[in-house]
């Protein structure tokens, strides 16, 4: 099955769906990407993928049902699928699916010049091995993805949107003794440099070695955007979820209106950011997609809903859904959350600096609390690196170090679906030696 | 195929099932359908890899394109790689108990409504059950026109209870997956026991930070053994000079007391009949009495690196194959729980596990305990919470003093390389001397 013909089993998709249920709505991902994989400083491994997902889901009487496949021409035993499961789900309060709108404009998370190939992918692995080789390390792997695809949402009230994203990613990882570096860039365009990738990876590992015990207590921490992402992605980004909040999973439920992080901090979901990695004008249900401002100077102010779980609390969705459920359901989530206040020089005064840490995973979701193994960090002071600290802990609380923010960096990037800058703590619990 | 010295397909396709219970709603009970291949071709320079969705619909002519189009993109490769000796063989998938095909969608969903019901208890203010089946044909062939498939299917379930007061949230989680069917029946008790425990856990305090004397559960030494060794031990890490382990074979790492094996041959969560490279599993140990004996190997990673045995390959469907742990587990020693507990003396007992990550070039590891007790003279005492352990692994396994008598096995996904696999990891109750413990708290 070819693309264009997926594409035009859409309306057979639709009409047979509409025989044996209220509203159809049908989903397609299409792709292809190219990768290359180092071992050491040698290309060892090129991928050449083609990636079909098609998701159909029906509803009922209130009553919603889902199902997919790799296989488009397997459209018929899908939607019967997504019939019987229809079938069990509870039924709820249910408005509609979204009608069409006018929702023109370019493609947000799409550069039509990338184009997937070995010998770019290539390129790019060379530049990031040769900027490592600025410094004294061994490169022991890495990696260059292009990726471009065709995302298509069609339902039985006349939605029709398709829009085409790319994807351009690049990571590499060194090492000099025992000491290891990590550093990797993403983007929707071939427009970073892979040489500061290596360059910044070699760094890490060069710089880490020999490093110092800190003995345990209280400490002015500065994390770097990687290891403020991981955090915040453990425990911020699920309890800003509608569906937790109404579930009594999010510590933030009944907070909206009231203070929830430092005065200076703004969190907000920007979907129609230009070349940001999940821009999108309209969410995986179809619903228009607009700015979420989940804290504002401080204030708690918004959750993030989509059309399921706001029409079961009498919301509006908030043109929050992904297709990151599984089979292929959509679920609430984000498209780009940005995280931004007053950004100053962060590295002046004396901290401890933390590029990453080992295991922000095992966080409590619920609670917050976490204690995690620090990755490359640094005493840092007078603006620069000082001595790399060999290994200690940190423990704390994601909900309480949103009141400890002293500063924000100017070393705005993007790790994922989060774009937000070094963060500097105040009271943070270091557990050393 | 001029330039293809070796290529081999990995077809893997199958159904799934979800099914969410929510609050006593049932959010959703659906099935999915998958089918991805993977092409590998080995050139002089390297390996060309093609993945591909709906590979039953191709003739034998569109696979041979796919097999020449995966020789030439390796053109930009550069390494000359060589294969160790074919391992042939495989293993039976044990029989289903209880056949999941063979029960409705429709009554697995009252079942675990049911399930879900038992941890509603006074405090707790959100019950959820999630269930898992996935059904997988697999079939390998290779360019040596060896043959060989296997259908399994994994299944089970995790249920989550939370409790709340004045603010604070708690949580208590168990989980039970399988290769052996249905496991999903008379499981209320687990239910409860989840909800107890979040319920529990509000009272807990933080655990406080230092090094101390640790007892782990089977449950999390389990754990341990994965992140403190069994990643370390991945050959591919081993060959790309990112192991602390590298070149150590032979060597004392750890007291006499610590065995540790990965065996995918064993009908726990991570079996594997043969590997993702069509290679015979078996048993490899990895520390044998406390020395490095061995790595876990693909066909590559042998030929390249030595120690140990292929049949360690596994991928996700529609995944190029890797060198992955399976089923991971400290033996047991000669300890009773009691003795070990006593033996500590002062200390804390960890229990349950939020998972961990390694560093395996540092060669540092975090993992993550649900909860814990305060040991006191021997005795379990106060509860603590949200307690990890960190260690570096050419140290700490000198600091295991006891194992225990008894191996329990946990089942979990564990993931590299952006894919993540089924595992099970297991130990015996573990006492470490010197252990990290990284806790917010002054309890």
């Amino acid at each position: 099955m070819r693309w264009w013909a997926a594409v035009e089993i859409l309306d057979d998709i639709l009409t047979a769906g509409s025989r044996s249920a209220d509203e159809v709505e049908v989903y397609l991902i299409e792709g292809r990407s190219v990768s290359a994989e180092l071992k050491r400083s040698v290309v060892s491994r090129s991928i050449e993928s083609r990636h079909f997902s098609l998701s159909i889901r029906i509803i009922t009487g209130g009553r919603i049902g889902t199902s997919s496949t790799s296989n488009p021409a397997d459209w018929r035993r899908c939607l019967e699928a997504a019939v019987a499961s229809g079938k069990l789900a509870t039924p709820q309060v249910w408005n509609g699916l979204p009608g069409p709108q006018s929702l023109g404009g370019p493609d947000l998370s799409w550069d039509p010049a990338v184009d997937p190939g070995a010998a770019a992918v290539q390129g790019m692995l060379e530049g990031m091995v040769e900027g490592a080789g600025r410094h004294p390390v061994q490169v022991t792997s890495g990696s260059a993805t292009m990726s471009t695809g065709t995302v298509t949402i069609a339902n039985s009230h006349g939605i029709g949107y398709s829009r085409n994203q790319s994807l351009v990613s690049a990571s590499l990882e060194t090492i000099r003794v025992n000491s290891t570096g990590y550093e990797f860039e993403t983007s929707c365009s071939c427009d970073f440099d892979p040489a500061s990738i290596g360059d910044r990876a070699g760094f890490l590992a060069a710089s880490s070695v020999n490093g110092k015990d800190i003995p345990t207590g209280t400490y002015d921490v500065i994390l770097s955007p990687l290891a403020a992402a991981q955090l915040i992605s453990a425990v911020l980004v699920p309890a800003l979820s509608g569906r937790n909040v109404h579930a009594g999973r999010s510590k933030l439920a009944g907070s909206l209106g009231m203070q929830v992080a430092d005065g200076a901090i703004s969190v907000y979901d920007d979907p129609l950011l230009p070349r940001g990695l999940g821009s999108t004008r309209w969410d995986a249900e179809g619903t228009p997609t607009r700015k979420i401002p989940f804290i504002r100077d401080g204030i708690l102010g918004e959750f993030a809903y989509d059309l399921k779980t706001a029409y079961r609390h009498g919301a509006e969705s908030t043109g929050s859904a992904l297709r990151s459920g599984s089979g292929g359901l959509p679920a609430i989530g984000h498209h780009n959350m940005v995280i931004v206040g007053p950004e100053t020089a962060l590295m002046d005064e004396p901290a401890v600096y933390i590029q990453d840490v080992v295991g922000a995973h095992t966080a409590n979701p619920l609670s917050g609390d976490f204690s995690v193994e620090l990755t490359n960090p640094f005493n840092v002071r007078d603006g620069s690196y000082e001595t790399p600290i060999r290994k200690a802990m940190i423990a704390g609380n994601v909900f309480d170090l949103l009141f400890r923010i002293t500063g924000l960096g100017r070393d705005r990037r993007t790790i994922g679906s989060l774009i937000l800058p070094s963060i500097r703590l105040k009271d943070q619990h270091i557990i050393g030696v | 195929m001029p330039g293809v010295r070796y290529y081999d397909i990995r077809h893997v396709q199958g159904q799934s099932t979800h099914i969410d219970i929510d609050n006593g709603v049932c959010e959703s009970a659906a099935s999915s359908f998958f089918d991805h291949a993977v092409i590998r071709a080995l050139s002089r320079n390297g390996w060309g890899i093609i993945t591909i969705d709906n590979f039953q619909e191709l003739q034998e002519g569109e696979i041979a394109t796919l097999v020449d189009r995966a020789a030439s993109i390796s053109a930009i490769c550069g390494e000359d790689i060589s294969l160790s000796p074919p391992l042939r063989g495989s293993v039976d998938v044990p029989p289903l108990e209880e056949d999941p095909r063979d029960v409705s969608l429709g009554e697995k969903t009252a079942i675990l409504l049911d399930l879900e019901r038992s941890a509603r208890i006074p405090g707790i203010m959100n019950t959820r059950v999630n269930y898992i089946e996935r059904f997988e044909n697999v079939g390998f062939r290779d360019s040596t026109g060896y043959e060989n498939r296997y259908e399994i299917c994994r299944s089970g379930f995790g249920v989550m209870a939370v409790a709340a007061r004045n603010g604070t949230l708690q949580m208590g989680y168990e989980r039970r997956h399988t290769i052996r069917g249905l496991n999903i029946r008379h499981q209320q008790d687990l239910a409860r026991e989840a909800a107890e425990r979040a319920l529990s856990l509000l009272d807990a305090r933080p655990a406080r930070g230092g090094t101390m004397r640790a007892v782990l559960d089977p449950e999390l030494a389990g754990v341990f053994a994965h992140e403190a060794v069994g990643h370390a031990s991945e050959a591919d890490l081993v060959q790309e000079g990112n192991s602390v382990l590298a070149g150590k074979i032979g060597e004392r790492i750890g007291n006499p007391v610590v065995t540790i094996v990965d065996d995918p041959s064993l009908p726990e969560f991570g079996f594997e009949p043969f590997d993702a490279e069509g290679s015979a599993t078996g048993r490899t140990e990895i520390i044998r009495k406390g020395v490095l004996a061995g790595f876990l190997h693909s066909r590559e990673t042998l030929a390249a690196v030595g120690n140990g045995r292929a049949g360690h390959a596994r991928a996700m469907a529609g995944e190029p194959p890797l060198v992955r742990m399976s089923n991971t587990f400290i033996e047991a020693g000669e300890s009773t729980r009691d003795e070990i507990l006593a033996e500590c003396g002062n200390g804390i007992l960890l229990k349950g596990s939020r998972g961990g990550q390694v560093d395996p070039g540092r060669g540092v590891f975090q993992f993550n305990a649900e909860y814990g007790y305060l040991i006191e003279d021997g005795e379990c005492t106060t509860m603590v919470r949200d307690v990890s352990l960190s260690g570096e692994i050419l140290r700490t396994l000198f600091s295991i003093r006891l194992c225990g008598n008894e191996v329990r096995m946990h089942q979990g996904y564990c993931g590299k390389g952006g894919q993540s696999v089924p595992v099970s990891d297991g130990a015996p109750y573990t006492l470490l001397d010197d252990a990290v413990v990284g806790g917010s708290g002054d309890s």
